[in-house]
């Protein structure tokens, strides 16, 4: 009994690593932006796909297909932001909802158009199971977690000593200020944009092996996923949204185990409904950021 | 003002009467020169009205973004079917429960989210239709899960010794249009009163709203409720058009549509909605051959209104019609 927990609390902390690596690209986008991006699950999904095509139509090894589906979703990434995203710096927040659920539809559906509605088989990663104290764990949930810690601490790292992290820091504070002390505000906003969307393909890549099946919609899903986990860890905040998602990841494998699978999917907006009545601030955050 | 202007402003008028009337003789003789398949369209576009009526009071008259539209409209569409299908209740009785239920339920879920502001706004509405298409989905032995509702009956008439059954589309169009014209009367009658103002002031500035005696709360938890019976009786209205009610009705596509038809029409206008069901609904169905093709066009259309035509197509409407009634 208390170990079939242990494990559904470890399975849960493997979910909530995918969870936390999409939504800290999320958070951060907010950060600069002050909109929600409804296509960031898009990304996730195009770099599943990039990867994807990379091993069955390329002949690649998992290895490379990770590169590809990364690279791929930069350069998207690279055009959106150049076109919408940057467009987006002092718009009200309608605008943002709007043209990024415009880019979800465009994205998902293109990607639909060239390949298919239907469900494709992922081939590759490293799903042998280990044993770690005692219990087994496929290889791929381990690396999830280690590359999730690995980009924490590095996010923790940039934001708070490199020049790109602080100038982040300053246009999510000031967006005016940053514009007369001379910081290129599009240019923050485009890189920011570019690495939260690469770093959702990341996750996608990682976790395609677990998932096994890849299809075009796979990417509505995870937005909705990371959205009530941005709000709860508190808009913008890299700390609040690793334990959001954390917290989402190991309620939503608890409620999978022993409410039913059913429910899984609406664990996140019934905890988000439900914290916003004691919470309106999120969890982690002791003022209205918004 | 002067004086050459009032007269060319009452002339403006007289012409827009017979202009409109000639758009109201065009509406009811639609199904007679209009083929099967336009007349469908036409209803379609009716139907999705409601639930934009509801949301431009919202969104265009007290600046409340929702996304919840597809909820409502799926909670109408179910309380409906499911009065129809369970106890065979007349059609009007499944209308006027639908929207009331749809009203009933958007008062709890509006206090919590309503102390919201902006984009957790935006977000908790969006959780209503996860929320609702769970429900649907998993409360089997009430709403039979995926497999859905069939065979709701067409809408039925009976006054006295008359009974009437709404089967054909012409006559379901006619239904519709009614059902839509009343609407339409009813949106305008609520802007027009002064708590149509109030809700203006709200979008303009809530907090200066407040401190001039406004009740913004009250109005703001009033006019979610209100949004949400229109969807209601839209989804009432839909269920009984294609007899069948499944959990996708709660899809965030309806919500995305209704959204596209108010801010693409021109939110905070009545004409914007009427014109942009009637255009956003023409568009889908133009493009029904290919859905991902739709889709795209759909989500093109987004970015193209948010960055060129922040005030949606009213505007331009406006202007066409200002300049059609003054000519000779």
């Amino acid at each position: 009994m208390f170990s079939t927990i242990l494990e559904q609390i470890i399975n849960g902390i493997v979910t909530g690593s995918v969870y936390a690596i999409v939504a800290v690209g999320m958070t951060m986008i907010f950060g600069v932006l002050r909109a929600i991006n409804f296509a960031h699950g898009e990304y996730y999904m195009l770099g599943t796909f990039g990867a994807w095509f990379a091993i069955d139509y390329l002949g690649l090894s998992y290895e490379a297909s990770i590169v590809v589906g990364v690279l791929s979703t930069i350069v998207i990434a690279y055009v959106v932001g150049k076109f919408v995203m940057q467009r987006m710096v002092g718009a009200p927040a309608e605008s943002g909802v709007l043209a990024t659920l415009g880019i979800a539809l465009v994205l998902q559906n293109t990607v639909i158009l060239v390949f298919g509605g239907g469900y494709k088989f992922f081939s590759g990663g490293y799903i042998e199971p280990v044993s770690i104290l005692g219990f087994s764990l496929a290889e791929q949930r381990v690396i999830i977690l280690i590359v999730c810690l690995i980009v924490f601490i590095g996010l923790e790292l940039m934001v708070t000593y490199t020049r790109m992290g602080k100038s982040m820091r300053a246009v999510s504070q000031n967006v005016e200020c940053c514009e007369v002390v001379g910081i290129d505000v599009p240019q923050v906003v485009l890189r920011t944009f570019i690495l939260g969307a690469a770093l959702a393909a990341l996750s996608g890549v990682l976790t395609a092996p677990v998932n096994v099946s890849v299809y075009g919609g796979m990417g509505e899903l995870i937005t909705f996923k990371t959205l009530p986990i941005i709000i709860m860890g508190g808009l913008g905040n890299v700390r609040g949204t690793f334990f959001a998602a954390m917290i989402l990841g190991i309620a939503e494998s608890l409620v999978a185990t022993y409410v039913g699978l059913q429910f899984r999917d609406t664990v996140g907006f019934a905890t988000l409904i439900l914290m916003l009545m004691w919470r309106p601030h999120g969890l982690f955050s002791t003022q209205a950021r918004f | 003002m002067s004086l050459t202007e009032v007269s060319q402003s009452q002339q403006r008028r007289d012409l827009r009467l017979p202009l409109g009337l000639l758009l109201l003789l065009a509406a009811l003789s639609a199904p007679f020169v209009a083929s099967t398949y336009v007349v469908h369209a036409l209803i379609i576009a009716l139907i999705f009205m409601l639930p934009a009526h509801g949301l431009n009071l919202l969104v265009g008259y007290t600046g409340l973004l929702s996304l919840a539209q597809a909820a409502f409209f799926g909670i109408g569409a179910y309380a409906s079917g499911l009065l129809a299908v369970t106890y065979g209740t007349p059609f009007y009785v499944n209308v006027a429960a639908a929207g009331l239920a749809a009203g009933a339920i958007a008062l709890p879920l509006g206090i919590p989210a309503l102390r919201l502001r902006s984009t957790s706004f935006v977000m908790c509405t969006l959780g209503f239709v996860i929320i609702g298409q769970a429900i649907a989905k998993n409360w089997i032995s009430l709403t039979r899960g995926d497999m859905g509702l069939s065979s709701i009956p067409k809408p039925h008439f009976a006054l006295g010794p008359l009974s009437f059954t709404v089967s054909g589309t012409t006559a379901f169009y006619y239904l519709a249009l009614t059902v839509g014209i009343l609407a339409t009367l009813g949106v305008w009658m609520i802007v027009r009163s002064p708590a149509g103002r109030n809700m203006i002031a709200i979008r303009e500035n809530e907090t200066l709203a407040e401190s001039v005696g406004i009740p913004t709360w009250r109005y703001k938890l009033i006019v979610f409720m209100l949004s949400a019976v229109f969807a209601g009786v839209g989804g009432s209205l839909y269920a009984h058009y294609l007899t069948v009610v499944s959990p996708l009705t709660f899809q965030m596509y309806y919500s995305t549509t209704m959204l596209i038809i108010v801010l693409g029409g021109g939110a905070g206008t009545i004409s914007g909605v009427v014109f942009g069901s009637l255009l956003f609904v023409g568009l889908t169905e133009a493009l029904r051959v290919t859905p991902e093709l739709r889709m795209i066009a759909y989500g093109l259309c987004l970015l193209v209104l948010v960055f060129w035509f922040r005030k949606g197509f009213a505007p331009v409407i406006n202007r066409l019609w200002d300049s059609i009634g003054s000519a000779k």
